[in-house]
C-alpha cells in the first residue's frame, strides 16, 4: 500500500474503501468481459459478424489493459483482488455479456457489446465523478478508461443503425487513453 | 398492489433470501432479479430496502433503468 496516497485520498474527502471496492468490482467486471467477448469476437463469423469481429477484437484486448491498468491502483490504495475467479465473476459492476442464444443472429450480439459497453461508461462516469478534484490519479486513470469505454459504445452502437461515431477504428495500437499507465 | 410503510420496505433488504425492493417517487419497484442489485448492494454505495428518490439523480443513469423492473406497490 502507498500509505501518503492513501492518506491524501482520504483528507480529501472520499470514503477510500467504497472507492476501492468500486475500483475492485469494475477490475473484475474488465476481466469477464475479457473472457466473454473472446467467445463473442469468435462467434462473429459470415457476411455480417466479420465486419464487427475486428472491433470486438479491440474492444476486448483494451478491456484486459483496462484490468491490467486498474490493478496497480488498488494496490496503491491498500485494496485486494478476489482469491477466486468465481468470485470476480460474481462481483463484477457489469452483468455477464453471454453469448445469446442465436450466435448467428449478429443484432442480438451486438445489443450484447453495445450493453456491456453502456455500462462500463456509467461505471466510470461515476467514479469520475466521485474522484474530480480529489484523488487526481484515480481521476486521471478513470478518465482515460472511459474515453475507451465511449468509444466502444459508439462502434457498437454505429452497427446498430444509431448513428455515425464520428471516429476511425484503431490503427495499429491499442489503448490510446490507457496506454500510459500500462508503461 | 401492496403498501409499504419505510419499515416494511426496509425489511426487503436483499439479504438473508430477503427480496430486494427500492422505493422511487412513491413507487416500490422488485429488483431481486438484477445483476446490478446482488445481495441488495447496487455498486457499492447504494442498499435495497431504501427510498433512493433523492439518490437517482447522482446516479450515472435516469429512471428508464429502473422501469425494467415491476413495481410491486407503493411507499406510504
Amino acid at each position: 500500500m502507498a500509505k501518503v496516497t492513501r492518506e491524501m485520498v482520504e483528507k480529501s474527502g472520499i470514503d477510500v474503501d467504497q472507492l476501492v471496492e468500486l475500483l475492485v468490482k469494475n477490475a473484475a467486471a474488465e476481466l469477464t468481459t475479457f473472457y466473454y467477448y473472446t467467445i463473442l469476437r469468435i462467434n462473429l463469423i459470415g457476411l455480417k459478424g466479420e465486419g464487427i469481429k475486428e472491433i470486438a477484437e479491440t474492444a476486448r484486448i483494451e478491456d484486459r489493459n483496462h484490468f491490467e491498468a486498474l490493478v496497480p491502483r488498488i494496490y496503491e490504495l491498500g485494496g485486494k483482488l478476489p482469491q477466486s475467479m468465481n468470485e470476480f465473476h460474481d462481483i463484477s459492476a457489469c452483468p455477464p455479456a453471454n453469448l445469446p442464444d442465436d450466435p448467428t443472429d449478429v443484432e442480438a450480439m451486438l445489443e450484447v457489446l453495445v450493453g456491456a459497453e453502456r455500462c462500463a461508461v456509467r461505471g466510470y462516469t461515476h467514479i469520475c465523478n466521485m474522484t474530480a478534484g480529489k484523488d487526481h490519479r484515480t481521476y486521471d486513470l478513470s478518465q482515460s478508461i472511459l474515453n475507451e469505454e465511449i468509444e466502444h459504445e459508439s462502434w457498437f452502437s454505429e452497427f446498430l443503425g444509431e448513428g455515425p461515431s464520428g471516429h476511425f477504428l484503431r490503427r495499429g495500437e491499442t489503448s490510446p487513453f490507457v496506454s500510459k499507465f500500462l508503461r | 398492489m401492496k403498501d409499504f410503510s419505510k419499515k416494511e420496505l426496509a425489511m426487503n433488504n436483499g439479504k438473508n433470501g430477503a427480496p430486494a425492493f427500492i422505493a422511487y417517487k412513491g413507487k416500490v419497484f422488485d429488483v431481486s432479479k438484477s445483476f446490478h442489485w446482488q445481495k441488495g448492494n447496487h455498486q457499492v454505495l447504494h442498499d435495497a430496502g431504501e427510498d433512493l428518490t433523492e439518490r437517482l439523480s447522482e446516479a450515472p443513469h435516469g429512471v428508464e433503468l429502473l422501469e425494467r423492473f415491476p413495481v410491486v406497490g407503493t411507499l406510504i
